[in-house]
């Protein structure tokens, strides 16, 4: 009931906002189609594994033509197996499968095959990795009047569909911003217009005040991201899904309410929606980074790599991107939604005391 | 000029102003000279903000308006003049930000009109305003009537040559008052004329011509002698219950002959006099006996101190409210009236003494918790949700209260008719004058009838027919329900109608005891007279 009272008086203010509520829209839309349609990477420090059966100088040849920085070194996998189980765990982006027949036909001048394999759930990443590879592969075909040709395996994103990948991408960084200025402005707002004293003199606990707040924004998140969805990521873009769509609205719910806690801290030390705006930025930018939603986080520096444990919204990316792109099922999200869910209690738990201080 | 007349200044011409399909003022027609002072009063709502603004040039309006030679009709053309004239608009300190201090608010003023730094003047102002030894406080830290100074003083800093407050003293001391007054009229010396809005007839009655509004319209205007001899015929000597007259402050105001004793009209009776002639009646108030179960003592507290880190502002103040009382808690600006209200809700920290409420010991959040149910308040500071209707915002606070969904709707029709705020239910708060939004909050803080009310200033800015009709329910709530109420007020004369006042000066309580009791102390003295020499003693 009383719950219920806070819910529609958050709606309401939401609505009025004019502004606000245009520009939630656009992030959830048109921002969306934009970095869709977009932007194009360059790869830097792309994992590269290759399979070696061929054993041929030629072969180191090639392998030495990736290196720094658009490429790591190399790695050499046993066999097809090993390289394909680094790059569903994410070791490594690309695989380059060299077979027993590789040189043996490049010599008799058939037509050689190489099998690449790409992880591409990071688009972008590895469709500018193939262009690469197929540049270095014809300087080769040029010096020696070598014919090859590139068969390229695809995994879990079988169209290797940059405006899939993109869109989703920025989807989570929008729901991530929104997500933390939406929750601590429903605070702030109060200090700003002199209600902060009314709300806290209402017969309720405070926790029940913070929890319904937060879960108003949620709601709106929510919807936002059922329009995004629907209309572009769907609609627009037509992207596949191959998972559970349920599974990605439970993963978004835990995810929202991990950034709530961190909003709850950005509310409590904001006296003005500005100080929020620039907190926001201050803090969203290495969560994202963190992430690995611009670059795959197999291509970051090692330590880097250890501290994106600590983003929420790294498990968000790799969850969706399973539901979308390798179908993974509920079970195999399981550890994406404990994790998120573990991230959530504690950020919560830290935002809660922090803004709990005020009441 | 040759034959002392003085010149014209500003000529309005059939001055109208409409909000969509709201009109505010229609044809208004006036004239100012040079030097001269003029004052409006009138109802909230009745137009003076609207025909302030298009003057001042902030505003959208129809018909003509003539500075000086300068004629404009829009805010566009009105740029021109705008550097000598200076607008306060209403509201506490609107026009102030946060996080500047008074020090830097005057620094920022000063370039922004482009001004050159007049020492002498400026701690001039700082003094009148009480704010000298405040100047590195930011503004978000000052007293509601202390931040209302502020931007008075402000407004005056450019020495403007028309001077345009919008009710610049409401939540404004008595004795802050009578210092700006002197700097207004020194300033008229210097060839400045000035319109100034007022709820305080005390200051009407020093304004050289009066405008009396109504419903965008002025329906009168004159000295305040004149006005006041005008309702000679309808004033009589003190208080009844009678629905077909007004009374207030010891006067009643009938049409029809009273067998009562004619009494000397104040120019407050105006109101009341004019409310009759359209055929307004007081409102019945209708506050059902009820017996609830009250402790005797409601607010006890011992030694109750708050620091702001070295400031003390107040100093181990002890102070009981007892059942079915009105305690009215006065002071300067900055006594500390509101800190200590807000300590008593549990807004601020108690930094030292003992705190009962409901002869309960409060120690902590939990002990609180039970008793916010209880407790009604009506802060000093605008406290609705301004992105909500009126009727939202009620129904908010009454479900917060769990009351349902048919009682939330009984109680706001009754608070509407009351207050009467009907015709303002589904405004926003913004489009809505002042003193009416008070009456919301007010609404707001009786919704779930608490046992106890604290009201931080909740007449100042609300026009003299609604104050008569609030107090008469205060006092009707106190007697048939039995609750207490700590009021604060800068309007002495409101005193009158507490049962026991306690006075702070400086955080310290320097006054406590019943109204009766000071009457006796000093006798022929009014309550403003009484608060002056109380302070005087008490240096
Ligand atoms: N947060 C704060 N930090 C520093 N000083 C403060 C703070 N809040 C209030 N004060 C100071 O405490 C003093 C008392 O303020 P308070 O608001 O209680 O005055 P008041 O009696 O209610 O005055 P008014 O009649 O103007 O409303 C003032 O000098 C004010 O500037
Ligand atoms: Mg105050």
């Amino acid at each position: 009931m009383k719950m219920s009272a806070i819910l529609k008086k958050e709606f309401l203010v939401f609505f009025r906002n004019a502004g606000l509520v245009i520009f939630i829209l656009y992030a959830f839309t048109l921002d969306i189609y934009i970095a869709g349609k977009g932007i194009k990477v360059t790869p830097r420090n792309v994992s590269i594994g290759y399979v070696n059966e061929a054993d041929n100088l030629i072969v180191n040849k090639i392998i030495s033509s990736f290196h720094k920085p658009q490429f790591k070194q190399p790695k050499m996998f046993l066999n097809e197996k090993a390289l394909k189980n680094a790059i569903y765990n994410r070791k490594i982006i690309v695989g380059i499968v060299f077979d027993k027949q590789f040189v043996n036909n490049l010599i008799s001048k058939k037509q050689a095959k190489l099998q690449v394999l790409i992880d591409s759930t990071a688009a972008a990443q590895a469709e500018v990795t193939l262009i690469y590879l197929q540049n270095i592969l014809m300087k080769f075909e040029n010096n020696l009047n070598l014919p090859a040709k590139i068969n390229i395996i695809k995994l879990f994103n079988p169209n290797s569909n940059t405006k899939w990948f993109m869109s989703l991408s920025e989807l989570m960084s929008n729901i991530t911003m929104l997500g933390l200025v939406l929750i601590a402005v429903v605070f702030v707002r109060e200090k700003e217009n002199g209600t902060w004293d009314i709300m806290l003199l209402m017969p309720v606990r405070g926790s029940l005040i913070i929890f319904s707040k937060i879960l108003s924004q949620v709601l709106i998140l929510m919807a936002g991201i059922t329009i995004s969805v629907g209309l572009i990521v769907f609609g627009v873009f037509n992207t596949p899904i191959n998972g559970n769509l349920l599974d990605f609205y439970l993963i978004s719910f835990l995810f929202s309410f991990a950034i709530g806690g961190i909003a709850l801290v950005i509310a409590a030390v904001s006296k003005t929606i500005l100080e929020v705006g620039h907190l926001t930025i201050v803090i969203m930018l290495p969560l994202i980074f963190l992430s690995g939603a611009w670059t795959p986080l197999s291509a970051m520096n090692p330590f880097i790599q250890y501290l994106s444990y600590l983003s929420p919204l790294r498990y968000y990316i790799q969850a969706t991107q399973d539901i979308f792109f390798r179908g993974s099922g509920f079970f195999d999200l399981l550890p994406y939604f404990f994790a998120e869910l573990f991230m959530a209690m504690v950020l919560f738990y830290i935002g809660y005391k922090k803004i709990g201080k005020l009441f | 000029m040759e034959n002392g007349e003085l010149r014209k200044i500003l000529e309005v011409k059939n001055l109208s102003v409409s909000y969509g399909k709201k009109v505010a003022i229609k044809n208004v027609n006036f004239s100012l000279k040079e030097q001269e002072l003029l004052g409006f009063i009138g109802a909230d709502g009745a137009g003076k903000s609207s025909t302030l603004h298009a003057i001042a040039g902030v505003l959208s309006f129809e018909g003509e308006i003539v500075y000086k030679n300068y004629v404009y009709h829009s805010p566009k053309e009105a740029e021109k003049i705008k550097y000598e004239i200076s607008l306060m608009p209403q509201g506490l300190g609107l026009v102030l930000y946060d996080f500047l201090s008074v020090k830097e608010h005057f620094d920022f003023f000063r370039d922004l009109r482009g001004l050159k730094k007049d020492k002498e003047y400026e701690n001039r102002l700082l003094k009148m305003a009480g704010l000298y030894e405040f100047q590195n406080r930011l503004a978000g830290n000052l007293s509601g009537g202390m931040r209302q100074k502020l931007s008075l003083i402000l407004s005056l800093l450019p020495r403007p040559k028309l001077l345009i407050l919008d009710e610049p003293t409401t939540g404004v001391d008595p004795i802050s008052r009578a210092e700006l007054w002197n700097i207004v009229n020194e300033m008229r010396e210097d060839g400045m004329s000035a319109i100034i809005s007022t709820a305080y007839m005390s200051e009407a009655n020093k304004m050289d011509k009066l405008m009396l509004f109504d419903e965008g319209e002025i329906i009168a205007s004159g000295t305040s002698e004149e006005l006041i001899e005008s309702i000679k015929d309808y004033t009589y000597e003190g208080e009844i219950e009678n629905n077909k007259c007004f009374s207030f402050n010891n006067r009643t105001y009938s049409l029809k002959p009273l067998n009562l004793k004619k009494a000397s009209p104040t120019l407050e009776g105006i109101f009341f006099v004019n409310a009759l002639k359209k055929g307004k009646k007081p409102i019945v108030i209708n506050v059902p006996e009820k017996d609830i179960e009250i402790p005797e003592i409601i607010v006890n507290a011992k030694c109750l101190t708050k620091k702001f880190g070295e400031f003390i502002a107040d100093n181990c103040i002890d102070l009981k409210l007892k059942k079915s009382e009105i305690l009215g808690l006065l002071g300067a600006n900055g006594a500390g009236k509101t800190t200590f209200i807000k300590m008593l809700l549990g807004l601020y920290p108690i930094d030292e003494g003992e705190l009962y409420l409901l002869g309960k010991r409060i120690r902590s959040y939990e002990d609180r918790l039970t008793l916010k149910s209880k407790i009604g308040y009506v802060s000093q500071k605008f406290s609705l949700y301004k992105d909500l209707s009126i009727k939202e915002n009620l129904e908010y606070f009454a479900k917060m209260h769990s009351l349902s969904v048919g009682e939330t709707k009984r109680k706001i029709e009754e608070f509407a008719r009351m207050f009467e705020f009907e015709e303002y239910l589904n405004a926003f708060p913004k489009e809505v004058p002042l003193g009416i939004n008070q009456r919301f909050s007010l609404a707001a803080a009786l919704l779930h009838e608490p046992v106890v009310l604290f009201l931080d200033e909740p007449t100042s800015g609300v026009d003299t027919v609604a104050r008569s009709a609030f107090w008469r329910l205060l006092r009707k709530l106190k007697e048939n329900t039995g609750i207490s109420i700590l009021i604060t007020t800068h309007y002495m004369n409101e005193a009158e109608y507490c049962d026991r006042v306690a006075v702070l000066k400086r955080g310290v309580k320097i006054v406590d005891d019943e109204v009766k009791n000071l009457h006796k102390k000093y006798p022929r003295l009014d309550f403003e007279e009484i608060f002056l020499q109380i302070y005087k003693e008490n240096q």
